[in-house]
């Protein structure tokens, strides 16, 4: 009976395998994929960003069957997925949770790969896809966040799309375009839906299997950052890797369990976590004539934001928050350090890591404050630090001493 | 001519510093002594507030025909649709409000009102200065007056009954006004999110099974691993 059930699902199998090649890409991505045995707590944000993002599309999905994106009916839409539908405030919360997860699990996955050099050569493409859907992800949340057409999102709005007024001779011209008009308005919602539900969506789509692509022609970086495929055994398989599935696969679900569990707490006891993932201000319907007193974006933008704001030009204000994102881009080639893992390199990157999350998390807390001169002060001081890091790395990763690298991987 | 300029000048400037002087700045907020699953109080707040508030104030997400056929007011009799509110000032939608302010916002507010003859509707609040609603609260609770100089306490903050002074009692004992505008309040957290008892109910469902789950993870984790930690052993 057994052996009949057997022969009948790999006759499907067969029957699949010489149309699709179902049983090859499953060995070479997952079972025959070699991943180094040594990953730590910082190699499960990679699956918990693809998880969020799958969670984003299927609420996301659910939310657009009940919400208008027109201004007259957006705000009350949103309410109505809140207190009518079946379970609307699960949905909704859940994808408003998930933008800020996202944000964090892509933060700790940024910066494991900062830490271990997971950007270093070979997997410089790794690093520049990721960071192309760190900026889409970025654009996303945006356009995400106009949607409910509270003062937060209408307000928001203006004050994002008003950057492009900065932009010598063209400004004007360029701001009407992304607004549609000359103010934000229901023409500017409805555009921002379209980008949010569709366009972006399918770039991040894309972009999310090209990165795995990528690091699949490449191989996983580890905390040692040593190469495991320097170490094979007769069969060719490296003696440091193990197969990705069944082993990460069962480990990243006691990951994923916890993130959920975590996750859960946020959504049903938490959700507008003290006003940092939902502003009090969005539960005011947008209006025109009223400016808020405090514009500020939601936390996952304000490291950018106390930039812009600290320098006091707003043309070169809007470049340097450019150049802050920009200049991740190139990180590849600013690190000339002989070794990957911050585990054997020399106390000056230890000390510029530091640095770097120092600024990074001040800048954005000094992002969600009002401005005050000290705040300023303190935010372009952060600033320095922020660049600092970037422009300093071919010096003192160069110059520094770095520790032997170990023959295999360590525990 | 120049004397009534002067006198004007005279009463603006004397507001002005009054009004300096009612530092709301270090004004701490009540904490409200709500329940959000006691249905019992939701439902006297909601009773409360059909009775003394519906008549200015609408609850548009919140589907309130039920409430408001039973407490015998109805649509045509609502006057949301006057043309021109006094002072130009509409009374605001509540039904987000204790999203938009929190419910220790609103507990305070609906305590802090007190007798100003200066302000055409004769009170005054502290949390709002010049608000344009009137006493409504005040047959209630009974007559408040300003204190001159409330003493703050060791972390400079005010708390609101520091700040006016109760000067002929309403309806209500004190204690039975704080329960009745806690029940208020209630109403007001559950209009902002009708939502919030099934989702914590569901929440702590799924709580337990992630819980659960998390065991039988671990289990399957530990299982497969063993051969690693043996290659490991051996190598």
């Amino acid at each position: 009976m057994s052996e009949q059930v057997n022969s009948k699902k790999n006759g499907l199998m067969e029957w699949i395998d010489k149309r699709y090649p179902w049983t090859d890409f499953m060995r070479r991505h997952m079972s025959g994929y070699y991943a180094p045995k040594n990953f730590n707590f910082w190699y499960f944000f990679g699956s918990f960003s693809l998880l969020v993002f799958v969670m984003q599309i299927v609420t996301g999905v659910w939310l657009v069957m009940e919400y208008t994106p027109t201004a007259d009916g957006s705000f009350a839409s949103v309410q109505h997925i809140m207190r009518e539908v079946r379970y609307g405030w699960l949905l909704r919360f859940m994808h408003t949770t998930g933008a800020s997860a996202f944000f964090i699990v892509i933060y700790l996955h940024m910066y494991r790969a900062l830490i271990y050099g997971s950007y270093q050569k070979p997997r410089e493409l790794v690093w520049l896809i990721g960071m192309v859907i760190y900026f889409m992800l970025l654009i996303e949340a945006f356009t995400g966040y106009v949607l409910p057409w509270g003062q937060m999102s209408y307000w928001g709005a203006a004050v994002i799309t008003s950057f492009a007024s900065a932009v010598p001779y063209l400004g004007d011209i360029v701001l009407v375009w992304l607004r549609g008009g000359f103010s934000v308005s229901g023409v500017s919602l409805h555009r921002f839906f379209s980008l949010h539900v569709i366009a972006i969506p399918l770039i991040l789509a894309v972009f999310v299997f090209v990165h795995l692509v990528a690091l699949h022609q490449v191989g996983s970086n580890n905390p040692d950052g040593i190469e495991i495929k320097n170490k094979k055994n007769a069969e060719g398989v490296p003696l440091d890797g193990i197969p990705f599935h069944p082993y990460y696969t069962v480990k990243d679900l006691v990951g994923v369990v916890v993130f959920l569990f975590v996750f859960s707490i946020v959504v049903f006891f938490t959700p507008k976590m003290g006003g940092i993932f939902i502003e009090p201000d969005n539960f005011v319907p947008a209006n025109p004539m009223m400016t808020p007193p405090e514009i500020a974006p939601v936390w996952y933008m304000t490291p950018f934001y106390a930039m812009l704001r600290a320098i006091p030009n707003k043309f070169f204000g809007l470049i340097t928050m450019a150049a802050a994102i920009a200049i991740m881009f190139v990180l590849p080639w600013l690190d000339r350090s002989r070794v990957r893992s911050i585990r054997y390199k020399g106390s000056l990157s230890k000390i510029a890591i530091v640095v770097f999350v120092i600024c990074f998390i001040s800048l954005g807390y000094l992002g969600h404050e009002a401005v005050s001169t000290l705040r300023t002060i303190m935010a372009r001081i952060f600033t320095v630090g922020y660049f600092a890091f970037f422009l300093l790395m071919p010096l003192y990763s160069s110059l520094e001493k770095t520790k032997p690298l170990p023959e295999r991987v360590t525990e | 001519m120049m004397r009534h300029i002067f006198v004007i000048f005279l009463i603006l400037f004397s507001a002005q510093v009054w009004a300096e002087e009612v530092n709301t700045e270090n004004l701490q907020l009540a904490s409200a002594p709500i329940n959000q699953s006691d249905m019992a109080s939701i439902k006297r707040g909601a009773k409360f507030f059909s009775t003394n508030c519906m008549s200015c104030h609408t609850l548009i997400y919140l589907r309130y025909d039920k409430i408001a056929q039973e407490a015998g007011i109805t649509y045509d009799k609502m006057p949301v649709n006057v043309k021109s509110w006094p002072y130009g000032i509409t009374p605001p939608d509540l039904s987000l409000e204790a999203d938009i302010r929190g419910v220790d916002w609103l507990y305070t507010y609906l305590h802090s009102f007190y007798v100003d003859k200066a302000r055409p509707t004769g009170v005054n609040n502290l949390l709002v200065h010049n608000t344009a609603m009137p006493g409504i609260i005040m047959p209630y609770q009974g007559e408040q007056e300003l204190v001159a100089n409330p003493v703050p306490d060791l972390f400079n903050n005010i708390q609101w009954y520091d700040a006016v002074k109760l000067v002929k009692q309403g309806m209500l004992k004190p204690d039975d006004f704080d329960a009745t505008i806690a029940d208020v309040v209630d109403f007001l957290a559950y209009a902002a999110e009708p939502f919030h008892q099934e989702q914590h109910t569901i929440g702590w469902w799924v709580l337990g099974f992630l819980a659960f789950l998390f065991v039988l993870m671990y289990l399957l984790k530990c299982e497969y691993w063993k051969d690693v930690k043996k290659n490991n052993d051996s190598n």
